[in-house]
């Protein structure tokens, strides 16, 4: 068993800036050893503890979806020490990557269900990777209807402009994009998330929803869901937690006898009923 | 299983016949402490003492651990794996509380996840624990609450008893067996030896004074949750987290990087941390899912008592009663689990 704690070497490949107060990037990392790309199998809704040596680590979800080859993407939102390192970090610059972590969003349970991705704000990036994913040739057969709701404050945070032109484009997927108040030049939805849940009024029959977003935003949305008669065990969240080794052994992510970063981050709504309210 | 005589005096013997290949940690005293550390000169081990403040546990899973290290060149790094994991250690002195620490922290460290805690397990993979039993336990000691023993042996490779003059020596693990074949100058037990020990063992299980009914403890944990007793406990907590560094079966740490920015080099470390404190869980948000102290305290029994049992089928508590001596504000476990317990016949009788 090699030392779990040292990082596979990835160089920056890119740089996004991903909103108008340029406090959220992306940065496509591209593995130096080909044999740690091979290694690295990972599904959509996974995450990875990244670091700039020497900075920091901290974990990170996967905004990529397995099915764009040969890099792997992040989103991050300058929060703290080390996210605002990445943020100051440039092409060529190394990256160490621990992973995938995390259990992902349940792939397999997923097939044959028509699916609700309902995400708000910058907690967008692996519901980015879910989607890409189920959109992919390979596998779109696998999945019923798609729709996805997405919503932010205003128009300059909304996320990943280039993909969701390219979703809005297709006739297999329904793309439900809001922002909080009226702006000139919108041609969406305005409203929060939880209003428009209300107005799409996705049908529980044989879907499953995935929640990801602002606590407030879960909350008032899942409430929308339930009016509509969807079960806690077609819900699902990805939680995020302080965590540092995300391998299960530095003790502080538990939630009750769950550790997030291995049994989770997700968890249905059932599941989370379960846990003591410590998250 | 082998028995055999250890002569006090032969302790420096012992030593030097092994230093040559292990690591030799046993008592000794700094600053008014016991400790375990690894032995230059035989002469300052102690065989006269009850047990250290800090546990052994610190010397497989030191207070600030490396990682690994790494040397940063321009947008280049280069990373060096510890290259130390292979040594050979041996603890000589453990108590059996602080064995079975190690045997908690195993699992603990194999439970989750894919992967192991490999430098945790290489370390304990070749380390041979050479353990003395208890003869006079204090008043703070409680393994028999919890399935332990002044003399067990199940968590040692080999097991001293100490008859005065010299220790009976049994070898418990096959490990333990054939480090003790190869110290051929070792005498055979006789069999007034094996019985004295016994008799010590015995004398020393009646000498317990507290004796707690921990069966199906996490039973009444789990509906109690929200039960207001939380306060109560955590009243007087003042999150030192001194109960939980000095557990032998807390392996909590916190990751941090360390450059030298001169030299460009530097080592990712490890360092313990404590559910204690309110930075353990505090998100970069601002919001803390265990803000107060009533969750934090609850959070270190629930783990032990209810977390623990559930994942893997035994309580996380050995019984040595740091917490116990050294808690500041004398918050003592025992009297927590026994509130804990009484929950249920208050219930019974408002019932
Ligand atoms: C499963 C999961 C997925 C996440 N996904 C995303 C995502 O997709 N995008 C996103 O933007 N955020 C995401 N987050 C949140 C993100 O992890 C935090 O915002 C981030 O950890 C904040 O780190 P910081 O250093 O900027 O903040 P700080 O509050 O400064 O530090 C928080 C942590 O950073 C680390 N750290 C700080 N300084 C050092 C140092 N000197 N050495 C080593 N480590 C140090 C430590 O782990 C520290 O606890 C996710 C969190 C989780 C749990
Ligand atoms: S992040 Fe370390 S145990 Fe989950």
């Amino acid at each position: 068993m090699p030392n779990p704690y040292i990082p596979m070497l990835t160089k920056v490949k890119n740089i996004v800036s991903e909103n108008k107060v340029n406090d959220i990037k992306t940065i496509e990392l591209e593995f130096k050893n080909q044999e740690d790309y091979k290694a690295f199998n990972y599904i959509p809704g996974q995450f990875a503890e990244i670091s700039l040596i020497g900075k920091g680590e901290c974990p990170i979800g996967i905004a990529s979806s397995p099915t764009e080859e040969g890099s792997i993407k992040f989103t991050i939102k300058k929060m703290g020490t080390v996210t605002s390192e990445f943020h100051n970090c440039e092409v060529g610059d190394t990256v160490g990557v621990r992973g995938p972590c995390g259990n992902g969003w349940p792939m397999e349970d997923l097939k044959g269900k028509n699916l609700v991705v309902i995400g708000g704000g910058f907690a967008f990036s692996t519901l980015r990777s879910l989607v890409l994913y189920v959109l992919d040739e390979k596998y779109r057969k696998d999945f019923g209807d798609i729709t996805v709701i997405y919503g932010n404050r205003d128009s300059g945070e909304v996320l990943y402009g280039d993909v969701l032109e390219e979703w809005e484009k297709r006739d297999d997927i329904n793309v439900v994009l809001t922002i909080d108040r009226e702006e000139e030049d919108w041609t969406r939805e305005v409203g929060f998330v939880a209003a428009i849940v209300k107005k799409v009024a996705p049908s529980p029959d044989n879907a499953v929803a995935v929640v990801c977003g602002p606590p407030i935003m879960i909350r008032t949305a899942v409430a929308e869901l339930e009016q509509l008669g969807w079960k806690d065990y077609q819900i699902l969240n990805s939680l995020e937690m302080r965590m540092k080794c995300g391998i299960g052994k530095c003790g502080r992510c538990n939630i009750g006898n769950k550790y997030v970063c291995v049994d989770g981050p997700v968890f249905s709504l059932e599941e989370l009923k379960k846990l003591p309210n410590e998250y | 299983m082998d028995q055999k005589i250890l002569m006090k005096n032969e302790i420096g013997k012992l030593y030097i016949e092994l230093a040559e290949e292990y690591n030799f940690y046993a008592p000794v005293k700094e600053k008014g402490n016991i400790v375990f550390k690894k032995i230059l000169n035989p002469d300052d081990i102690v065989l006269e003492y009850f047990n250290s403040k800090v546990p052994p546990k610190e010397v497989l899973f030191p207070e600030m651990e490396v990682l690994f290290e790494y040397s940063l060149d321009g947008k280049d790094v280069e990373i060096q794996d510890r290259q130390d994991l292979d040594e050979k250690n041996v603890i000589f002195g453990i108590r059996p509380c602080d064995a079975h620490g190690f045997a908690l922290m195993a699992t603990f460290f194999t439970a989750h996840g894919d992967c192991e805690d490999e430098i945790f397990m290489k370390k304990r993979a070749n380390t041979i624990l050479m353990g003395i039993g208890c003869n006079e336990p204090k008043s703070t000691c409680f393994c028999t609450s919890l399935g332990g023993h002044p003399f067990q042996k199940d968590d040692l490779d080999v097991m001293l008893t100490d008859l005065g003059e010299k220790y009976l020596v049994e070898t418990i693990s096959e490990k333990g067996k054939t480090f003790i074949q190869k110290l051929k100058w070792l005498a055979d037990a006789k069999k007034k030896d094996v019985q004295q020990a016994q008799e010590l063992s015995k004398k020393s299980e009646e000498s317990f004074v507290t004796k707690l009914d921990l069966t199906d403890i996490d039973k009444i944990l789990d509906p109690n949750f929200e039960h207001p007793i939380w306060k109560e406990i955590s009243d007087i907590c003042i999150s030192c987290g001194t109960c939980s560094y000095l557990c032998p079966t807390c392996t909590c740490f916190d990751v941090i990087d360390e450059t030298d920015e001169y030299n460009n080099r530097g080592r990712r470390i490890r360092i313990w941390d404590t559910c204690q404190s309110c930075l353990y869980t505090l998100h970069t948000s601002g919001h803390n899912p265990r803000n107060s102290c009533i969750e934090r305290c609850r959070n270190r029994i629930m783990h032990k008592f209810s977390y623990y049992p559930k994942n893997y089928d035994q309580i996380g508590c050995v019984g040595c009663g740091r917490c116990v001596q050294l808690c500041p504000v004398n918050n003592d476990i025992r009297a927590i689990l026994t509130k804990i317990k009484n929950i249920e016949k208050e219930e019974e009788i408002s019932a």
